[in-house]
């Protein structure tokens, strides 16, 4: 009896125990397997990947996933990925995995036309030229992310033209009007 | 040899400068007035400093047109006489004598011309400065420095913009007769492309005037070596050089202008606004 009692024992702890570990694996998946950033050609699918990784213990990855889609979308460009893009960035700050301002700022780094690298609220005298260069560069690297959004994903030609045109102009202004505002009050 | 060449050196860098016709291409009747913010970058006292320099520009052309000419006359003279290689006869030292004389009095006429021309550039450019750090550089952020200039953008249109810092030939006194139209053919109404405008000439005129000082400089270094030179009756490539750097000033350059591709056409009205776009 006692025997028996004990065999039954062993076997619900056992039985505790792989559950435990089951669930253990179904919330926290390894990440070599469950963080598997999406592959294959259709930017549908592979958004739909990506929000259930998303959701599912991979939000520390979001920035990887992110241009993972960027990048399959390189392959099949056409104007509906602008949507598909800002879809799923009001899904992600939906989700809690970025603050509005977050998303709106990765949307418009890729999509937009205006330069996100020139938000600011203080006058271009007192905020812009004393980092310039700095200013500059950033620009730089977030025109050619709008060449990526806007040319190679969405096949918006006339958009990143206009971005491109805002680039060289923004350029010369802040060259003149730094130069005009003198050294750094 | 040296400081010839080094006069050449700025005055071709001088033309290049002085010779930017990214005014052409500004369709005046594009831009409306209504929707932009106001900014005041061209007073009128600044439109009046852009006439002066253009004058002074204009009368420095027609004292050295002249010369200019008879150079042109003595170095075909010199040409067609067979004098390169053959220095030693005295025919050919004469006109070489002659055309060096019609050298040192182009220099001379630069040199008086130059000053004048170096105090209205400048004063311009001060004014501008002024006016661009106040309208630009205090009252705007750099977000809605660039909200200004996308909107003159969709103001002017598809493919109707300036060519910045561009060059086409230009006199200079036909630059600035432009820029004076430009500017004054907006009547004082609120422009927003005159951001990029002023820009574009304050900082020619910055580049413009430490050229003019420069070669100011330089002028007075050439014209010694050009009296010493006289005795020996030769004439040098170099000095040909800043013969042609003048007359680039005059007449225009004519370098190869390569205008920016219009924007591609496309449906503007039918473009995706996501609820993100800032």
């Amino acid at each position: 009896m006692n025997r028996h009692h004990r065999f039954r024992t062993t076997g619900l702890i056992a039985a505790g125990v792989m559950t435990g570990i089951l669930a253990a694996c179904g919330s926290n998946p390894p990440q070599d397997t469950a963080c598997m950033l999406p592959e294959g050609p259709n930017l549908d699918r592979a958004i739909s990947q990506s929000r259930f990784d998303l959701k599912t213990g991979c939000e520390h990855r979001f920035d990887s996933y992110f241009k993972r889609l960027l990048s399959i979308a390189e392959g099949d460009p056409k104007p509906e990925n602008k949507a598909s893009f800002s879809e799923f960035l009001i899904w992600a700050n939906e989700e809690g995995l970025l603050s509005k301002r977050q998303a709106r700022e990765t949307y418009n780094r890729y999509f937009g036309i205006k330069y996100v690298s020139l938000i600011g609220d203080y006058s271009v005298c007192t905020q812009t030229c004393p980092q310039q260069s700095e200013v500059m560069r950033d620009m730089d690297r977030e025109l050619a992310d709008k060449e990526q959004g806007l040319l190679k994903i969405s096949a918006d030609r006339r958009s990143y033209h206009r971005a491109s045109r805002l680039y060289q102009e923004a350029e010369l202004v802040l060259e003149a009007t730094c130069e005009a505002c003198g050294p750094a009050e | 040899m040296t400081t010839r060449f080094r006069v050449s050196t700025i005055t071709t860098r001088l033309t290049g400068l002085l010779i930017a016709g990214y005014l052409l291409a500004i369709p005046i009747n594009a831009i409306s007035a209504s929707q932009a913010p106001t900014i005041r970058l061209f007073p009128t006292t600044v439109l009046e400093e852009i006439r002066h320099t253009g004058t002074v520009a204009k009368d420095m052309e027609t004292g050295l047109q002249a010369v200019i000419v008879r150079l042109d006359e003595q170095q075909q003279l010199y040409i067609e006489s067979k004098c390169e290689g053959n220095e030693g006869d005295p025919g050919c030292e004469r006109i070489a004598r002659q055309l060096g004389k019609s050298y040192l009095e182009m220099l001379d006429i630069m040199s008086a011309s130059l000053p004048e021309m170096e105090a209205a550039v400048n004063s311009t450019s001060s004014s501008l400065e002024k006016r661009i750090r106040k309208e630009l550089g205090h009252k705007k952020t750099p977000w809605s420095l660039q909200e200004l200039l996308l909107n003159q953008e969709s103001q002017r249109g598809n493919g109707e913009r300036p060519a910045l810092r561009g060059r086409s030939g230009m006199r200079l006194s036909d630059r600035f007769n432009q820029y004076y139209q430009l500017v004054a053919r907006s009547g004082g109404q609120v422009n927003s492309s005159l951001a990029v405008i002023a820009a574009d000439i304050y900082l020619d005129m910055q580049e413009t005037s430490s050229l003019i000082a420069r070669t100011r400089e330089e002028i007075g270094r050439a014209t010694l070596m050009e009296q010493l030179n006289q005795s020996f009756g030769t004439i040098t490539p170099e000095m040909q050089e800043v013969v042609a750097g003048v007359k680039a000033i005059l007449f225009g350059e004519s370098e190869e202008f390569i205008p920016m591709a219009p924007p591609p056409a496309g449906p503007a009205s039918l473009e995706y606004e996501s609820p993100l776009q800032l």
